[in-house]
């Protein structure tokens, strides 16, 4: 219990009768790289919703830091440390790339908490501008701090994505499906990103492409049918008769 | 191009056409029919932060117009001969309705957000013409003088229209800085994805919340001018059915910019003024500006000059 850092006792949650999620016992340490598998519909994307506090749970309870959190609001918890991306790339499409880092970096930055520097101060201060292009440099799209995030490729959006979701200062990074819809290239570029991560703080990723996942991470559990079938190191969780059945037999076969 | 994107980065710029141009529209035309143009641009610029800045279309913002012109008359009528006390009152009469209403009408969006401010409004359309009608004057609402306060006097009119030009400017000088500020990039980005704002580490609710009361007092303010200008409050101040004329202005100019509003206040304003002079049924022509402007200049007279 000492270095769990985000534990869900016996979550459940039903949607009009259908229970996407039942009675999920899981816990990320710190500093690991931990990820969750399962074929659509196993309830993976719920589950993570109910971490972040996106839904609450009918059942169960959630810790972070040995503090329960189960029915703490989503911004409460990224204050504390639980930061996530979405399934779907989610920036602001009308902005640009640089007022899309603004916006997460004014959250942090000190100097915003003051009422009349937050609603009368201009937003463009050379040290907040630095600042994010900095971050932004990080992963290599600086160059494009002034463009209309919707001008960016797909690839591009889901690495701002992930640069605003570092800029939060996470503790707890989850990371929804992030090579979803991103070209070999672009996945490649994320897996070294993530690697390039681990060890700083908890990294939790959901995935569809369970090859990619395997080198990425520690540990595997794998989500059926909103149970949770099976966990360990991946190389166990792959060799599974279980998971083999319930996901990749049904992948195989079809 | 160049000089409208000066124009656009330059709030003093901003502030300083917007003087000049009601200045000589004013002393061109009638400086009486001017001052009302003023106060509803500044009607206009309130509503713009909420549904411009936030996203959130209301159809009974009348009501908010309504309690600053009656917070002012009543005040006047019953506590004060002061007019800048009357002011007052009507002012933190609008922010008071937009902070008790405020917290049930922020949870909402879309359709909801519009309808339940249009019930609240006739809610108080109707608390003003019946069951309150022996303090607001029912029908006939209530006449007042105001005289003046030191050196100023509000019955004259030139007087009026600079204190008038005075409220658009701060008005518009406080939209400019909340919306250059993290404040106004925030109120963007809910706008667009209120959850993804969430997500970040903000609480929507207060933000979302700070806007709306903000809204419902520059909307007081307006009422609280009204009130001055006509010398008189009545139940057309609080019209829901008048809801609809603050929206096409917003449309018209352009949401979202401070010109933008000030545009579609003036141009609205000159249309329902000027246009019944030589059309009769001059609202069937509202009606197809705002489908012109529906199908073919979606951001309106400003947007389009800037995309031009």
């Amino acid at each position: 219990m000492a270095d769990t850092i985000l534990l869900a006792k016996g979550v459940t949650k039903r949607f009009d009768g259908l229970t996407a999620v039942h009675n999920v016992t899981y816990e990320v340490k710190a500093g690991e790289t931990a990820g969750i598998i399962g074929p659509n519909g196993a309830g993976k994307s719920t589950f993570f919703n109910l971490l972040t506090g996106f839904f609450i749970p009918d059942e169960g309870q959630i810790f972070y830091l040995g503090e329960e959190i189960t029915r703490t609001p989503s911004y409460e918890r990224v204050n504390r440390g639980i930061v996530r991306t979405f399934q779907l790339v989610s920036v602001f499409d009308t902005m640009t790339v640089l007022e899309n880092m603004m916006l997460s970096r004014i959250r942090q930055g000190r100097d915003y908490r003051s009422k009349r520097r937050f609603f009368f101060k201009s937003v463009y201060h050379p040290d907040l501008v630095d600042e994010c292009l900095q971050a932004l440099d990080t992963l290599g799209i600086a160059d494009k701090a002034d463009i209309k995030t919707s001008d960016l490729s797909y690839g591009e959006k889901r690495e701002l994505e992930i640069v605003i979701a570092l800029s939060l200062n996470p503790k707890v990074l989850l990371l929804d499906e992030p090579f979803a819809g991103l070209s070999p290239i672009e996945i490649g570029h994320i897996s070294r990103v993530v690697q390039q991560l681990s060890g700083k703080f908890a990294i939790l990723i959901v995935e569809h492409k369970i090859s990619k996942l395997v080198e990425l991470v520690e540990r595997l559990c794998v989500l059926n049918e909103g149970t949770l079938v099976c966990s360990g190191t991946p190389g166990k969780v792959i060799c599974d008769p279980q998971v083999r059945e319930c996901y990749w037999g049904k992948e195989e076969t079809a | 191009m160049r000089m409208i994107k000066r124009l656009e980065r330059s709030p003093t710029l901003i502030l300083a056409v917007i003087t000049a141009g009601f200045i000589i529209f004013g002393y061109s035309t009638s400086i009486l029919k001017i001052t009302d143009f003023i106060i509803f641009c500044i009607y206009v610029l309130g509503y713009d932060l909420l549904y411009g800045h936030m996203g959130r279309l209301s159809f009974g913002h009348m009501l908010y117009l309504g309690a600053g012109a009656y917070g002012t008359a009543l005040c006047a009528k019953y506590l004060s001969s002061n007019v800048f006390l009357a002011i007052l009152c009507g002012i933190l009469f609008g922010a008071a309705i937009g902070g008790i209403l405020g917290p049930i009408l922020i949870r909402t969006k879309g359709a909801c957000f519009a309808l339940l401010n249009l019930a609240f409004n006739q809610v108080g359309h109707f608390l003003v013409l019946v069951p309150l009608a022996k303090i607001t004057g029912g029908e006939d609402g209530i006449s007042l003088h105001f005289t003046g306060y030191r050196f100023l006097d509000f019955s004259n009119i030139h007087q009026l229209f600079f204190l008038s030009l005075i409220s658009l400017i701060l008005v518009a000088f406080l939209i400019i800085k909340f919306t250059h500020s993290p404040y106004g990039i925030l109120l963007k980005g809910i706008k667009e994805n209120e959850t993804r704002v969430n997500f970040l580490g903000y609480n929507t609710y207060r933000y979302k919340l700070i806007t709306f009361v903000l809204s419902t007092t520059i909307a007081a303010f307006a009422g609280a001018l009204t009130t001055l200008n006509y010398n008189y409050a009545n139940p057309s101040f609080i019209d829901p059915h008048r809801s609809v004329e603050v929206i096409f202005a917003t449309l018209m100019g352009g949401a979202g910019s401070v010109l933008g509003a000030v545009i579609g206040g003036a141009a609205f304003m000159t249309i329902s003024n000027y246009l019944p002079r030589y059309i009769l049924r001059w609202e069937m022509f509202l009606g197809l500006a705002l489908l012109i402007i529906a199908f073919k200049f979606r951001k309106g007279i400003w947007g389009y000059i800037r995309e031009i």
